[in-house]
């Protein structure tokens, strides 16, 4: 069975699926803007006050939108009994699991890019020395949000109430990926030097190390149970 | 051998037992047509041989691999067209068909889909996302995608469910194909007219009891 080819095929569908009925970008794309909205009108701040303050707020806006879009990933499935297929068929479920990551991964980081500007430009910062140090948190911090939240999205794919499931479980889970998101999202935009925080960077690339191959692991017990 | 095996198969819903003991084969090159009742367990039955439920007691074996223990090769060996259409709406009909295969390593040429898709009359709607198809059109793919998957074992669960008239002989006649080709076929059925055309054996399950009846004898039969 090509390992590889099913991680494409998986990723295309999700990905031509979305493009074509727009449901979860859109969905997560305005939530977002709203919390950008109620966040730049709520604080008045100067541009070093922000700089303390808007590393928090941007990701509690990618964690709560991704999590939209992560509850979406299995649920969609569950349409002429899709996930059935996907549980039946011989395909290695690693690879089932892998393309429906790289999917969720690129869902979310396209919009994080498209909001990320606005944040700048609400929050008047100044970011153009910084931006391939934060592209790269950016980066490193999504997968850890969704490699979890993809494994945790098939576990309550069958809840009755997954939508409220999915970030009760997910949250506490990724906890250490926030907590290193926001320190190292700080030092970037307040210019720090990066052995300051380069060691939240280190725990991200360990978190999506080893979450990775946890899930992969143990996507295919749970998809079979 | 190729062959579906049920000895001493079980599955239970709490105390609530759906069936039990349950002892028979379909041969390779032949079909078996499954009645019985509303909620008598014929669905549960395929499932369980899909490996989408594990039985309580018992055990199967496809293709003479156990259900159980060698799941991933009973899954590549067989096809279980499900009430489910197991179809993406926002994908048309051609990419249905390369996802469904690409599961299972295979790539179809684009004959090979076309031909497919003009057998089953869905050719002129390939184009078509499939949110926009009839339940009977759905069917039709999931038929034209077991023509080209081609498996050893084939699954159905009421098959004619949803179809006209021509889709009713084209399932049909895709049964006799894939029997002559030497697939072991077992569905469940409530068409006693349909079915009697292309079934060689009849069982009839009813109260968790398997009993076997002749094709002639299920006209008349009363239980279901």
């Amino acid at each position: 069975m090509p390992f590889f080819r099913v991680i494409r095929w998986v990723a295309w569908k999700d990905l031509v699926s979305e493009i074509r009925s727009r449901e979860t970008i859109s969905s997560m794309f305005f939530f977002a803007l709203i919390v950008i909205l109620v966040f730049s009108f709520s604080f008045s701040m100067d541009q070093e006050a922000a700089r303390e303050l808007i590393a928090g707020i941007i990701w509690v806006a990618f964690a709560f939108t991704g999590i939209i879009g992560l509850g979406k990933s299995f649920a969609a499935e569950l349409q002429n009994d899709c996930l059935e297929h996907l549980q039946i068929s011989p395909a290695p479920k690693g690879a089932v699991y892998l393309g429906k990551l790289a999917a969720n991964l690129l869902f979310m980081l396209v919009v994080e890019v498209i909001l990320f500007p606005m944040f700048v430009i609400f929050f008047n910062l100044d970011v153009v020395e910084e931006l391939p140090l934060l592209l790269l948190i950016f980066a490193l911090a999504t997968l850890g949000l969704s490699t979890v939240g993809t494994l945790f999205s098939a576990m309550t794919v069958h809840i009755r109430a997954r939508e409220v499931m999915l970030p009760i479980l997910l949250l506490p889970l990724a906890v250490p990926v926030m907590i290193a998101a926001v320190e190292a999202t700080r030092g970037a935009l307040n210019g720090l030097p990066l052995s300051l925080y380069g060691n939240w960077l280190q725990l991200l690339a360990v978190f999506d190390v080893v979450f990775t191959v946890l899930s992969f692991w143990a996507f295919e017990w749970i998809i079979d149970s | 051998m190729i062959a579906i095996r049920g000895l001493a198969l079980g599955k239970s819903h709490g105390h609530y037992r759906v069936f039990q003991d349950l002892s028979f084969e379909v041969a390779a090159g032949e079909c078996y047509a499954l009645f019985g009742p509303n909620g008598a367990g014929k669905t549960t039955l395929l499932r369980v041989l899909a490996t989408l439920y594990r039985p309580s007691n018992g055990r199967f074996e496809i293709m003479g691999h156990d259900g159980v223990a060698e799941k991933d090769v009973v899954r590549a060996a067989l096809l279980l067209l499900a009430h489910g259409s197991y179809l993406y709406d926002e994908l048309d009909a051609e990419e249905n068909l390369r996802f469904a295969l690409a599961l299972r390593g295979l790539a179809p040429t684009d004959r090979q889909i076309k031909l497919v898709l003009d057998r089953t009359a869905i050719g002129a709607f390939a184009d078509l996302k499939v949110r926009f198809y009839s339940a009977g059109m759905k069917k039709r793919l999931a038929i034209a995608k077991a023509m080209l998957i081609r498996p050893q074992v084939l699954l159905m669960d009421e098959p004619y469910t949803s179809l006209d008239e021509a889709g009713m002989r084209l399932m049909n006649q895709y049964i006799r194909d894939i029997v002559k080709e030497g697939a072991a076929v077992l569905m469940t059925t409530h068409d006693r007219l349909r079915s009697a055309e292309v079934a060689q054996r009849v069982g009839v399950l009813d109260k968790g009891r398997l009993s076997h009846i002749t094709v002639d004898e299920l006209a008349s039969h009363a239980v279901f």
